[in-house]
């Protein structure tokens, strides 16, 4: 079988992967984003702090994979009741990601100086109306290199759902190989298939920053 | 009745004790010059009269408001009292007339409109008129500074309160947000200023504190203070400076 035979068998295969991926990505990422959110909002209060505490302790300190197969598996027994692959996937990504982002917003609203806050306290505004029309734009700009990152290991990390049986890129490439024996090549374009995806999202948000760097502060 | 009314101001950092008991009274119209070394507590009790610092102990009230009042709204009792900080914090993802206009229309004191006008007439009256939709990176430390002083202005406060407004500046440009500041007190504002401009403080304060180690250790006309000081301490601190 020559090189381009192979991948023209394999890439229709890997490109439906891809899709799935794809999918998956886009329907946890803004499920991510509002955990992480909910995460922040609640580490910033008194009284419930050690939610969201607790929540980045376990996800930091656990290996998605178990993470995974703790959701998939564990939960469905001990409760038991069935979940698809699927919906596995997006739980345990989401949650995943949701932990980094939180530290990533808190962070961001950290870096932005405490000079703000008091300008705008000092001027009658509110505690909320100085996070929504002061502190939280400007924490945005700060944070978007962080969360563009963050989406692109979130990305790759859905990788990881092949070993609970969804059809993703990893999973279809296991399969080709399985029947080809090829294994060089078939990594190879998994890999590719990846960079483009990545180095496209990476060249957007590389975009979006440069669009937004108007009226920065550059003292 | 006193615009500003001190009475037995202590405030404590943890263990640090930076003010020691503070007693101070401004008049309607006064312009008070807060001098003292680094240290000696004029920037804290500046920020405990719009208490960005919460006062330990002891009361402050402003204008009839008693902002160490628990039971009091603290953003309505700050929209009466501008403040202009060292280092500007003018917002900086906001044009010049954002800033400005940014605080009024929040706490719905005015309109949109209202506010661009008002806004205007304060940027002319500090000179940048032709600034107001630059972004405060743009401008230079003097125009920045001048811009804070017009949206403080922008909320109609009674008072003013100013910290080292001048010691973040190249010396080139100390003069122009001196200039502002001067009209300001000639236009009959209250003002505190916490300065290290001893020739500004000579010319437009009517009274001058000397603060050390969070006490009023003197106060008087600029005549008296760096003319004929009589605290030791303040001879010593005036000598190395002047």
């Amino acid at each position: 079988m020559t090189f381009y035979e192979l991948f023209q068998q394999t890439m229709p295969m890997l490109l439906k992967g891809a899709v799935i991926t794809l999918k998956l990505t886009i329907v946890v990422l803004p499920l991510a984003v509002l955990l992480g959110l909910i995460s922040c909002l609640l580490g910033m209060t008194k009284h419930f702090k050690f939610i969201s505490n607790i929540y980045i302790a376990i996800i930091r300190g656990t290996p998605i994979i178990v993470q995974v197969f703790f959701i998939y598996f564990g939960l469905t027994q001990f409760f038991r009741f069935r979940m698809t692959a699927y919906t596995a996937g997006v739980i345990s990504l989401s949650m995943n990601a949701g932990a980094y982002l939180s530290e990533i917003f808190r962070g961001g609203i950290q870096a932005v100086n405490i000079g703000q806050t008091e300008a705008a306290r000092s001027l009658g505004m509110s505690y909320s109306s100085t996070m929504r029309k002061v502190i939280l734009p400007q924490a945005f700009r700060i944070v978007i290199p962080s969360v563009v990152n963050q989406f692109i290991i979130t990305l790759k990390d859905t990788s990881i759902i092949s070993v609970i049986g969804l059809m993703d890129i990893v999973m279809q490439a296991k399969q080709i190989i399985a029947r080809t024996y090829k294994s060089f090549i078939v990594w190879l374009l998994v890999g590719c298939v990846y960079f483009v995806i990545c180095y496209t999202l990476s060249k957007i948000s590389q975009y979006i920053e440069r669009r937004l760097s108007v009226g920065k502060n550059r003292n | 009745m006193a615009k500003i009314e001190i009475k037995g101001l202590i405030k404590k950092f943890g263990k640090l004790e930076v003010l020691k008991g503070i007693d101070l009274q401004v008049e309607e119209g006064e312009v008070v010059c807060l001098i003292g070394p680094s240290g000696s507590g004029k920037s804290t009790l500046l920020r405990c009269i719009n208490c960005l610092e919460q006062p330990t102990e002891g009361s402050v009230t402003v204008d009839g408001d008693v902002l160490t009042d628990k039971k009091i709204d603290i953003n309505i009792a700050r929209e009466n009292i501008g403040m202009v900080f060292q280092q500007f914090n003018l917002f900086p993802h906001l044009t010049v007339m954002q800033n400005i206009i940014l605080a009024p229309v929040d706490r719905k004191i005015m309109s949109k409109n209202q506010a661009i006008k008002i806004g205007m007439g304060l940027l002319e009256r500090v000179g940048l008129a032709d600034k107001k939709d630059q972004y405060p990176s743009q401008l230079s430390g003097g125009q920045q500074q001048r811009v804070a002083i017009a949206r403080a202005l922008c909320m109609g406060p009674d008072v003013m309160l100013f910290d080292e407004p001048t010691s973040a500046l190249d010396p080139e440009m100390v003069g122009e947000v001196l200039d502002v500041m001067r009209e300001l007190a000639e236009d009959g504002m209250t003002m505190v200023i916490v300065t290290h401009e001893m020739g500004f403080a000579r010319e437009v304060a009517d009274r001058v504190l000397f603060l050390d180690g969070g006490y009023i250790l003197e106060q008087g006309t600029p005549e008296q203070i760096f003319g004929n000081p009589q605290n030791e301490r303040t001879k010593s601190f005036l000598e190395k400076v002047l």
